[in-house]
């Protein structure tokens, strides 16, 4: 009995601070926060770089003309209407360098004067350092529908483009929320 | 176990487990419509972006899949994509540039329907930085303006700032037909200003379409298109509009603008619905006024609200157009008002 009573107390007390009501942090409070001091990134990300699923009767021969090769990404802005299409994408974009941080942004000298009145933290992303494609590909077009293999399937493209070797990117994306 | 605790741990297993198993309801369009939370600011610091086509330092960028014609193969190799700050000098001098100010960024926000004429609806807006007062602005197109000379918010790049917020740009193209001489193609802008440009999209019930209102605003000091080679990007022959401002106004709360694709041509349409009101009937096709009816009244105010509103019109202003040297002076067009659009893309080949 002894037992079971401590096991009622420890429920009681035990679950009243999961049951508390939960509050909302407004800016000022998650102002702060801090953490680490950030992330530094180096990656590789590749996309159908041998072409598409090889057990699909439609996609992934790239070696043959006319059918749809790499990955594809279609939508839809109208109901019942024709689908945007970003396809053909392959290749792979490596890069090294990708920051992100918290930034307080307060001093006159920053931002030509603007940092002064500013008096915040943002999120800060660097860009990276070095970022090189390789052989990276997509296709713009519009199709009467989801999939090249639907029946009476017609595709618009507007252009693909190629890109190859280092890219010149430098610079800092700065995410803050505002009023 | 006692019948006393028995009912205690019941108690507390339905107090724990209540809260999770509310019913939750969903969030309709009109609900939406009232969130009207913080957007989200988005500045670039110290910016710069360039990637061309160059085969002898490993690098590709071109753009295929276009055809002539007579049916030759079109490959257009892009020289040179660039961002960077002003003074760039066609791309060769790049040095980083902010795009947006952190008291006026470009901005990712849902607003209220029910503040821009769209009753009911929530509208996702993606807007560059604002137009302020001319006496807290810069002049949109001088390179030298100070404080208070505009109603941009945009700074040029200047001894004391030099990063400034309005950057160079050009894309710099080079394109082959078949066999023949490839020629050049170059489109190079300096001391470039966005400001009061955006894109509002929502979903339109009554069509199930995807609605838009797309505001471009571009204001120059120069654009200049030539056909000079990527080494002598100053050349001659050249076409040179400088003072260049273009306000672009496709689509609005009356008139959205709708794109999509054909569903079975697979074409691209662009759409902005002929405008009308449920009360047109109301209006004296002879006078052009209100037949005296307060259904005439309410749709005569509204079209004089159409016709008379510049946020619907767009400008193009040229402050001096020089063809390979030669000046031609100032043109403008101004006011113009698309009142009704269908564009429709084919595919020639098909």
């Amino acid at each position: 009995m002894k037992k079971i009573m401590f096991l009622a107390f420890t429920l009681v007390f035990g679950s009243y601070g999961a049951y508390a009501e939960m509050s909302r942090i407004d800016d000022s409070d998650l102002s702060e926060v801090t953490g680490q001091s950030g992330v530094y990134l180096t990656g590789e990300v590749s996309f159908n770089e041998e072409g598409g699923p090889s057990d699909n009767s439609y996609f992934g021969a790239c070696n043959v003309a006319e059918k749809e090769c790499g990955a594809r990404l279609t939508f839809q802005t109208q109901q019942d209407g024709g689908w945007f299409v970003l396809g053909g994408i392959r290749g792979s974009i490596s890069f090294e360098g990708l920051t992100m941080q918290i930034r307080n942004i307060s001093a006159a000298s920053e931002f030509g004067g603007d940092g002064q009145f500013f008096g915040r933290d943002v999120m800060q992303i660097g860009l990276p350092e070095s970022i090189r494609m390789n052989d990276f590909q997509f296709t713009l077009a519009t199709g009467s529908s989801a999939r090249p293999d639907d029946a009476g399937y017609t595709q618009v493209d507007f252009m693909t483009v190629e890109m190859s070797g280092d890219m010149t990117l430098q610079g800092n994306l700065l995410v803050f929320p505002t009023p | 176990m006692s019948l006393f605790v028995q009912r205690i741990l019941k108690l507390l297993i339905a107090t724990t487990i209540l809260p999770a198993g509310a019913e939750l309801t969903s969030l309709s369009d009109n609900d939406l419509s009232e969130v009207d939370g913080a957007g989200i600011g988005l500045v670039m610091d110290d910016f710069v972006f360039s990637h061309g086509h160059d085969v002898a330092n490993d690098k590709t960028f071109r753009i295929t899949g276009l055809t002539s014609t007579v049916g030759e193969a079109v490959t257009v190799n892009v020289n040179q994509l660039y961002i960077a700050r002003s003074g760039s000098l066609y791309g060769s001098d790049l040095k980083g540039v902010n795009l947006g100010r952190l008291n006026n960024p470009y901005e990712i926000d849902l607003i209220d329907g029910d503040d821009i004429g769209l009753a009911g609806e929530a509208v996702l807006q993606l807007s560059a930085p604002t137009k302020v007062d001319a006496a807290l602005g810069y002049d949109c197109l001088s390179k030298t303006a100070t404080l208070g000379s505009g109603e941009c918010s945009s700074r040029p790049s200047t001894l004391a700032w030099e990063n400034g917020e309005r950057p160079d740009m050009g894309l710099e193209l080079e394109i082959n037909v078949g066999a023949n001489v490839p020629k050049n193609l170059n489109f190079n802008v300096e001391s470039a200003v966005f400001d009061g440009s955006y894109v509002r999209l929502w979903g339109d019930g009554a069509s199930s379409k995807m609605a838009a209102e797309f505001r471009l605003n571009f204001y120059t000091p120069q654009l200049e298109i030539s056909t000079c080679s990527q080494a002598n990007q100053g050349c001659t022959s050249s076409i040179k509009m400088q003072d260049f401002e273009l306000e672009l106004a496709l689509g609005h709360t009356f008139q959205p603008l709708y794109i999509g694709a054909d569903n079975v041509t697979g074409g691209m349409t662009i759409e902005i619905a002929k405008i009308t009101h449920q009360y047109l009937s109301d209006i004296d096709l002879t006078t052009g006024l209100s037949n005296g009816t307060s259904t005439g009244d309410e749709a005569f105010t509204f079209f004089s609200d159409y016709y008379s509103n510049p946020e619907y019109r767009s400008n193009i202003i040229i402050g001096d157009l020089d063809i390979g040297g030669t000046s031609l002076g100032s043109s403008k067009i101004e006011g113009i008002l698309i009142q009704h659009l269908d564009v429709k893309f084919r595919d020639l080949s098909l």
